[in-house]
């Protein structure tokens, strides 16, 4: 399919704008010539981009096919690219101000590998955009249901699953956005007040720090203007001027927050989630829950002491520093604590959390932290009034160590964690507190580190690392602080659970899985094998068809310690590949399975005869042929191939 | 799989690592001598203690360092300063690489670096390994990671 015909001249504009700013210097620089030249210029430039656009337009091509979305784009340099549904994280559309007024909308497609955005599909009409969501998502369960279970492979069976996963499916072909999918369920519709609390509380620190920044360069340089200025006077400024910054950036805060979250809506449509919001460029997007990595629920004090909390959802779609300021996109901003709750576990059905704290010693140990920093404080604060020879009270910040205690305390009181049925839910946190839920499932692994210090508290961190895109900010699922034996207990239970999580979803994925308990008995025959510590014989008896006739490779863990070499098998000059690669021939010959890494098999051995035989009389070639084989790495890379 | 130790040219590796740093830290007190604002056994002393520390911090390292595979997850134990244990499910494993630097191979060793789609330990590297243990143990651990089969990590 085709992308709307507006965007021809939008794109187009889009690209020439740049130009244009360049060509209104130009113009006020060289009032002489410069209107001819800017046109002419102008002019030359709009009509390569216009085009270059259409043959961008001509050449752009998307087909939702059975499986996958193949877009087939590029002018210069060609790409076509298929993306399986399957493997689609977040499907967003967003329209600008002035997309909006020409009727287009932008359609990005995100999958969790790659490090932009994987289908940007820039621009079709909304219409096109919000019937390219539903499909996308209507042909993802429809292809599920089919790849599920082979057993339905005939064409009705599409159907089946599809209706049972939308529940009821508009299941009449490409009519309309409206009459494909399930029907939608609205979670969440941010009203006026919360959205007035939403800017209220937004304040963008990062302008502030910004300032500072700027700032700190140029207090030498304005003190040195103002050197008969009084430190008096000097510090109702600098009060002042703080005073202002806050403000400025608490009213900046608040107004992007606003734009960003006015009309905020998330449903439920089936197995997705689906957001809206955006004052000025609007922004609407599709979650597929099962893609949903973390679910992260925030607050600080103010909104504390309110009563409300914010909920953001990550799935792995975003490369790093994409999702820009929203982080997530699909985040509740504001809601009281019970609903987020409640939201978030309509999304990860994760029960009541009962967290468990880390040991109260613990306090002691953030204490310190918290007297070593203003300590610190307190000496920079020392060493400025000592060059610039001030006179302020540098001892100021030691008022601060009124404040350790109770920091201290809620530091140790946020903190936790708590494993769930399915999920591990973490909290951490002083100041803004953040509880992290993670579905088992969703692990990717588990790291337990202990710093020096942790280690003369005897407390050890625990992470759950997810795919999700936050994390790369040090927002991982963290268990900090926890005593050593529950520490490791803990990493012990994660990876336990996963393997529960990973096996039940296996369960679920083909109900009429076999392959687990055969691989088992394989497994402990292989082990029984190695226990009497001949695993060469394993290999001089041929294995035995199971009774099912199917071979299967030998999958134990071997005990091989590859930071030593090999051990080389002479083969003669038949070249055999012993140990690495062995799997991979295992497909194809049935005596070939049961090899064990250092053990030479019946196979080789014969073969060993055979070449033998061959080459009587001519051992020197034999050798040479040992030594070529000496290099096991070539051995392996020429086997791969 | 019991625990496994590295190759223990590894620490040839390490020490070399630390002997770069032992330079670079010693050459601004080097000109600070050169221009005359430090005593002149300034760089020596400062370039030996940090060869020193580096060199025993490599020692440490090789004997802190073990990896075990076991029947469902990699487990790495590391960290001399600040102990990190990985545990990497096999059926969290993306790819696994072998690869050589260039000092590697100097010191005839290779490197195994397992990746899954994880954020904080989305490349976990396992050094000291013959060329042809790293090989093997790629192709072990692929082996695994297929039998564990994670169809869908993320």
């Amino acid at each position: 399919m085709k992308l709307a015909p507006q965007s021809i001249p939008y794109r187009a504009l889009q690209k020439v704008s740049g130009v244009v700013v360049v060509l209104f210097f130009v113009v006020n620089n060289n009032p002489a010539w410069g209107v001819a030249a800017a046109t002419g210029v102008g002019a030359v430039v709009l009509l390569v981009a216009i085009g270059y656009e259409v043959a961008y337009y001509q050449r752009f091509d998307y087909e939702l096919t059975d499986d996958t979305l193949d877009i087939s784009s590029g002018v210069v340099s060609r790409r076509e690219r298929e993306i399986p549904y399957r493997r689609i994280q977040n499907v967003d559309v967003s329209r600008g101000v002035i997309q909006r007024a020409i009727g287009v909308a932008a359609v990005d497609l995100e999958t969790a590998g790659g490090s932009s955005t994987e289908g940007s599909i820039r621009f079709v009409t909304p219409d096109e955009a919000t019937r390219l969501q539903r499909e996308v998502q209507r042909r993802k369960s429809s292809n599920r249901g089919r790849s599920g279970s082979e057993r339905e492979s005939e064409p009705g069976a599409a159907a089946g699953a599809d209706g049972e996963a939308g529940g009821q499916s508009g299941h009449r072909g490409d009519f309309g956005p409206d009459e494909a999918g399930p029907d939608e369920e609205e979670l969440f519709a941010i009203s006026p007040s919360e959205l007035a609390l939403v800017g209220a509380l937004s304040f963008d620190g990062r302008l502030i720090g910004l300032l500072a920044f700027l700032s700190s360069g140029s207090v030498p340089v304005l003190s040195s203007f103002v050197p008969d200025a009084s430190a008096v006077a000097l510090t109702a400024t600098a009060i002042v001027g703080v005073g202002a910054l806050f403000l400025v950036s608490w009213v900046l805060g608040a107004a992007v927050a606003f734009s960003n979250y006015y009309g905020f809506r998330l449903s439920r449509a089936g197995d997705e989630l689906r957001y809206e919001r955006g004052l000025f460029r609007r922004y609407s997007g599709s979650i597929p829950t099962e893609k949903v990595q973390a679910l992260r629920i925030t607050d600080n004090p103010a909104k504390r002491a309110l009563g409300y909390a914010s909920l953001s959802i990550e799935t792995a779609g975003y490369a790093p520093g994409q999702g820009g300021e929203q982080g997530s996109q699909a985040a509740v901003p504001l809601a009281t604590t019970d609903r987020v709750f409640r939201l978030a576990r309509e999304v990860e059905s994760f029960g009541d959390p009962q967290f468990n704290r880390p040991p109260k010693r613990i306090r002691w140990r953030y204490a310190f932290r918290y007297a070593i920093l203003i300590g610190v404080l307190v000496g920079v604060a020392f060493g400025v009034n000592w060059v610039f020879d001030a006179g302020a009270p540098w001892y100021a910040p030691v008022a601060l160590l009124l404040v350790v205690p109770p920091a201290a305390h809620y530091k140790w009181k946020h903190r936790g964690y708590w494993l769930g049925e399915n999920h591990l839910l973490t909290r951490n946190g002083f100041w803004s507190r953040t509880v992290t839920v993670v579905p088992y499932y969703r692990i990717q692994n588990v790291i337990d580190t202990r710093t020096v210090f942790q280690r003369r508290w005897d407390v050890a961190t625990i992470v759950a690392d997810t795919a999700g895109s936050s994390s790369i900010a040090g927002n991982d699922a963290a268990a900090v602080d926890f005593a050593t034996d529950e520490a490791v207990d803990l990493r012990e239970t994660l990876r336990e659970r996963l393997r529960v999580a990973v096996a039940d979803h296996r369960a679920a994925r083909d109900p009429f899985e076999w392959f687990e308990g055969d691989a088992d008995a394989a497994d402990e025959d292989a082990d029984g094998a190695s226990e009497s510590g001949e695993s060469a014989t394993t290999g001089s008896t041929p294995p035995k068809p199971p009774d099912d006739g199917v071979i299967r490779p030998n999958f134990s863990v071997s005990d091989r310690d590859y930071s030593e070499p090999a051990e080389l098998v002479d083969t003669g000059d038949y070249a055999v590949d012993d140990g690495a690669t062995e799997t991979e021939e295992s497909d194809d010959g049935a005596t070939e399975t049961e090899e064990s890494d250092d053990g030479a098999t019946e196979t080789e051995e014969s073969d060993d005869g055979a070449t033998d035989d061959e080459t009587t009389g001519g051992e020197a070639p034999t050798d040479d042929a040992t030594a070529e084989n000496d290099e096991p790495r070539s051995g392996s890379t020429g086997s791969e191939t | 799989m019991t625990a496994q130790a590295l190759h223990p040219r590894v620490q040839i590796v390490w020490a070399l690592r630390a002997v770069l740093i032992a330079a670079v830290v010693t050459v601004p007190f080097a000109g600070g001598a050169y221009l005359g604002r430090l005593p002149t056994w300034a760089p020596a002393v400062v370039g030996a203690v940090v060869l020193v520390l580096g060199v025993a911090h490599a020692v440490a390292r090789y004997r802190r360092w073990s990896y075990e595979i076991r029947e469902d997850a990699l487990y790495l134990d590391r960290g001399v300063i600040t102990q990190v244990r990985t545990t990497v499910p096999l059926v969290r494993i993306q790819h696994v690489d072998s690869r050589r630097g260039p000092v590697e191979r100097g010191v005839g060793l290779a490197s195994c670096v397992v990746y899954t789609a994880g954020s904080r330990g989305a490349d976990v590297r396992i050094p000291g390994l013959t060329p042809s243990g790293a090989s093997d143990l790629r192709e072990e651990l692929k082996r695994l990671a297929i039998r564990a089969d994670g169809e869908d990590a993320v």
